[in-house]
């Protein structure tokens, strides 16, 4: 049987209102554990043995990065405003091309669907379309019979949300996340990472539960506490730690001394040095902390910036750098302010302290064993333990 | 008996906190810094965004009050702040409360039990004149 899919990737209209979004890409083209669930959900129908596969894009989820070379799936962008029309378009050409099924699915939501159930379960009901669903709610996974074009087109023109004809519901009962916000693409990873999902993180499992993709780099001196994912070309700066299923993605850079604690770095993403990051998905200008749900604007460099994407550029960046560091240090070294000197410990002793001096009329010294026994000592512990 | 006649000063943090602003502020609040003793509350309820000159400006201000035996503490810190403070590992050098009102009391807190019980019975107590 000649059965096709179509994947969708669109924008949905809540994320576009968001006038902060932790990332301008739809969940579905982010790497989570080094790949995108697009790119999972591709591996996943080649798997039931569902090809050709054709995605379609609008212009808010560039498909760019994915590039046609004419065996794997067929990557189409389009427009906002003409995406479902070319979604039914597409939906045409594959039935001309001889599909006998169509696998409509749209990302959004990233659902382990065992497709040989569902489109027996299809072929058992005899029904025009079959849509996938959950305990709580309907997926937009559908089985849409070739010649049913009519009903292709209906559901296509009302964006998914409506079948002309009854549509029975086949129970999924697999691995399923909404990936709508942060906090989905980091229970994502997490589930990924711990195992929950039949997909696997990329690259290979270096120790037991930690996996590092090819060119990531780990200095000596950091630590990687299991479960945790490196992606490639990632750098992890020495003395940082990456712990508690924590996922940096392909290209990022973690900062020494930083540790990253249940928390996702999003790819080519740099956090600077001796920071904290937990319970957070970092993207380049952004912070979205989960246990607060706020994603922060970070403007600030030292903290959160980015790595330039083309390798050409990095080399410049890093080129520049290098040339302006001597310059830098000699110029601090010439004009730059001379330390304060350190006061001589025994002559800080013997002064004065202006506080205790001009406050409670001690004319005495900060450290004087005379003095100490004047003042209470209850009152001096009152004061160091302060209102604890 | 007094107890803390020294005032509490209580100050709100501008909405953005970069170089500029920072220094701007940290003017502000030099003369407060230098006082003796100094109580100083930094309401952060207004601040949209922080980045580390913020963070170095508030760090160098706990230790001016520290230095004259004094101390800073923040009020009402807006997630955003929260999200900086904690990404900086600073939250736990600083006492934080939920209000300016809550910081400022804070500052009588730290009264020996005996002492505080002693004003305590000092103000139930009617005074001499009416008893008279």
């Amino acid at each position: 049987m000649d059965i096709r899919a179509l994947v969708l990737v669109n924008q949905s209209t809540e994320v576009l209102a968001d006038p902060l979004p932790f990332s301008s890409l739809p969940p579905a083209l982010l790497e989570v554990a080094g790949k995108t669930p697009l790119e999972r959900t591709i591996e996943r129908l080649l798997r039931f043995g569902i090809q050709p596969i054709t995605v379609i894009s609008d212009s808010a989820s560039p498909l760019s990065a994915y590039a046609s070379d004419g065996s794997g799936p067929i990557y189409v962008n389009s427009t906002r405003e003409l995406f479902w029309r070319a979604a039914e378009s597409s939906f045409n050409d594959l039935i001309q091309e001889g599909a006998e099924l169509v696998v409509v699915l749209s990302l959004g939501a990233y659902a382990e669907i065992d497709f040989e159930k569902m489109v027996q379960f299809h072929l058992d009901q005899h029904a025009r379309v079959t849509q996938a669903c959950t305990e709580a709610k309907a997926l937009e996974v559908f089985c849409i019979s070739a010649s049913r074009r009519n009903d292709a087109a209906s559901l296509f023109r009302s964006q998914l949300t409506k079948c002309r004809s009854e549509c029975p519901l086949f129970a999924h009962t697999g691995y399923t996340n909404q990936l709508k916000d942060a906090r989905d693409l980091r229970q994502f990873a997490i589930d990924i990472l711990t195992l929950k999902t039949e997909t696997r993180p990329a690259g290979s499992e270096v120790r037991p539960g930690i996996w590092v993709e090819q060119g990531a780099l780990v200095e000596k001196g950091a630590r990687l506490v299991a479960p945790a994912f490196i992606g490639a070309f990632a750098k992890i700066r020495t003395h940082a730690v990456i712990t508690r299923c924590s996922s940096v993605e392909h290209h990022a850079q973690i900062d020494c001394g930083t540790v990253a604690e249940n928390s996702t770095v999003l790819p080519y993403c740099r956090v600077g040095a001796c920071l904290d990051v937990a319970h957070s998905v970092v993207g380049t200008a952004t912070i979205t902390n989960l246990r607060r749900d706020v994603t922060v604007e970070i403007l600030d460099t030292k903290l959160v910036s980015y790595v330039l994407a083309t390798p050409g550029n990095r080399l410049m960046r890093a080129a520049a750098e290098l040339v302006s560091f001597l310059p830098k240090q000699m110029w601090q070294g010439l004009f730059g302010g001379r330390k304060p000197q350190q006061p001589d410990l025994q002559a800080a002793l013997q002064q004065t302290s202006p506080s205790l001096g001009g406050a409670a009329g001690y004319e005495t010294p900060a450290c004087d064993t005379d003095a100490a026994e004047k003042f209470p000592s209850n009152l001096a512990i009152v004061r160091r333990y302060g209102n604890q | 008996m007094e107890i803390n006649s020294r005032p509490v000063i209580v100050k709100r943090m501008p909405e953005r906190v970069n170089a500029r602003t920072a220094r701007e502020f940290l003017q502000d609040v030099q003369p407060f810094l230098t006082a003796d003793r100094p109580q100083i509350v930094f309401d952060l309820s207004q601040v949209k965004q922080l980045d580390s000159s913020g963070v170095e400006m508030l760090l160098r201000c706990m230790s001016e009050a520290h230095k004259r035996d004094g101390d800073l503490k923040l009020a009402a810190p807006s997630a955003q702040a929260s999200v900086v403070l904690e990404l900086t590992r600073t939250e736990r050098l600083f006492e934080i409360y939920d209000t300016s009102t809550d910081a400022a009391r804070s500052f009588s807190g730290f009264l020996p039990n005996a002492l505080r019980q002693q004003l305590l019975h000092q103000k139930q107590s009617p005074p001499a004149t009416l008893a008279a």
